[in-house]
């Protein structure tokens, strides 16, 4: 996977992965706010279950 | 071989990218020292839990940490960026902030925006820490997350745009001035706690029948200890990260104002001296005398770039004497369960500090144009808003949690300890068991003795 927005490093700007890809940076990041709001989300069920014993 | 002497525009060049590393370098190594004061939070939680509650304590305050990372990446740094005028985003100005900005990220020709971005990161991690002391050993971990988040994430955020920005509305509108971040920081985060835990409610024993307190011990008061002295070891970065380094100019503050590193050690060491001096004097406890030292910290943080040093130790001596004081108050008065006095250590000794800024450092001049001085009123006006902008969302939010049965762990497992029920395991295994009810250390006085 090519993910390179430079081909040299003369003049570069923005050089990190994807960062010439709007869609692909779009993609990434909305992977990474469902990882994050679901690992919240997995805290809850996790509680929800250990707490049955404790009611 | 033929030397040739740089010309003009290489030296310039040169003398340019060499003032932007020691700026990158210098807020690298703040942020370094900031996460010491994560090391300390997580040291001073764990050891004012009891034996039963240590390392769910400890999970609570890491993954704190670990959720308001992304987090603040995600909204928080655009927050600080948009909101500087109050409620009505400037979206141009925050363009850069936007999560899928070609500035957040590697990027050759923005050195600023990363290391400025893990400053405030920091920054906003240490709110979360704040407010985690005071609700351990009862409140759901998932209710904690996302109140951390909120705090972290939006409201401190908001709170810094508007009072800790070049041109934030309340230093243009009311001149206000807080050097090192008492309001949106410690102000927003002191007043958030307490929002919570009058919702939260008391830990188990806490309280007698009749109201009457009896204070809970945590299992090592030394860990608690050395817990608090490391926050402070990262407060000098923290402090650091409240200066801007201009490369070839004079250091500033973060409202453009001129200041020096010079001033800065004085007053916090000042500070910190009087807070300790200050606690020991009403309670002669160490938990004290080193929350005291924070206390004493706040009180003096809006004006370390002002003060006459000695002036600086008078007011560490108030928040160390009021801190303690002001945790008994809410804790009789109000039954209120801070297991760590947050509220009265970060919120109280940063409304001392806002104030007292407004009644010893009137008429200092402004940059912004058009901004008045600092005056009493302008601090008076400002502080109200950042208790506001802590309590409201943190007591509102936690309210709709209670309602909705969501905030507090069942007594059941309350009793047998979250670490035994949520983690699980024990902290000491070879030790007395955790769970154990006969394990727990006996009830003594953690707050003020005055």
């Amino acid at each position: 996977m090519n993910s390179s927005p430079i081909t040299t490093w003369e003049g570069a700007e923005a050089y990190f992965t994807f960062a010439d890809s709007p869609s692909a940076m779009m993609l990434i990041l909305g992977l990474a706010v469902l990882v994050t709001a679901g690992a919240v989300v997995a805290s809850v069920l996790h509680e929800n279950h250990t707490y049955i014993d404790y009611k | 071989m033929e030397q040739t002497a740089p010309t003009l525009a290489e030296l310039q060049t040169l003398i340019e990218m060499t003032g932007t590393i020691n700026m990158e370098v210098f807020y690298w190594w703040c942020t370094g020292l900031m996460v010491i004061i994560h090391a300390g939070f997580l040291a001073y939680e764990m050891g004012a839990s009891r034996l039963k509650n240590a390392l769910a304590s400890g999970v609570k305050n890491i993954l704190a940490f670990a959720f308001i990372i992304p987090t603040f990446f995600f909204f928080g740094w655009w927050i600080y960026l948009a909101m500087y005028n109050g409620f009505v985003p400037d979206f141009e100005a925050a363009a850069a902030g936007l999560p899928w900005s070609t500035n957040m990220g590697p990027n050759l020709s923005d050195n600023a925006s990363g290391i400025f971005w893990g400053a405030f990161v920091l920054f906003a991690a240490t709110t979360a820490s704040i407010f985690s002391g005071a609700v351990i050993e009862r409140i759901r971990m998932s209710s904690f997350l996302i109140l951390a988040i909120i705090l972290g994430s939006v409201v401190w955020i908001l709170g810094a745009a508007w009072g800790w920005h070049p041109t934030g509305w309340l230093t243009v509108e009311w001149g206000f001035h807080d050097f090192g971040a008492a309001g949106c920081v410690h102000m927003v985060a002191g007043f958030f706690a307490l929002g919570v835990t009058i919702n939260l409610g008391p830990r188990i024993g806490r309280f007698m029948a009749d109201g009457t307190p009896v204070d809970i011990k945590g299992h090592s008061m030394p860990m608690t200890i050395i817990g608090l002295m490391l926050i402070i070891v990262g407060f000098f970065g923290f402090l650091g990260g409240c200066m801007i380094y201009a490369g070839s100019a004079q250091w500033t503050t973060i409202f453009g104002t001129s200041v020096t590193l010079s001033a800065v050690s004085f007053n916090t060491l000042m500070a910190f001296s009087g807070g300790i001096i200050g606690a020991y004097f009403v309670t002669r406890q160490p938990f004290w005398m080193m929350s005291g030292a924070l206390a004493g910290i706040f009180s003096a943080a809006p004006g370390l770039d002002l003060y006459y040093p000695p002036l600086a130790f008078l007011l560490g001596i108030t928040g160390g004497v009021v801190a303690p004081l002001a945790d008994k108050f809410i804790t009789n008065k109000f039954k209120v369960d801070d297991a760590v006095g947050a509220f009265a250590v970060h919120g109280v000794g940063g409304l001392i500090g806002l104030i007292g800024l407004g009644v010893f450092a009137s008429g200092f001049p402004n940059v912004i144009e058009g901004a008045p001085n600092v005056s009493f009123t302008g601090q008076l006006m400002s502080a109200a808003v950042m208790a506001l902008l802590g309590f409201v969302p943190g007591f509102g939010l936690s309210y709709v949690m209670a309602k909705m049965n969501f905030l507090r762990v069942p007594p059941k497992a309350e009793e047998m300890g979250l670490d035994i029920v949520e983690v699980p395991l024990e902290a000491y295994p070879e030790s007395v068991p955790a769970y154990s009810s006969t394990s727990e250390v006996p009830a003594t006085k953690i707050t003020a003795n005055a």
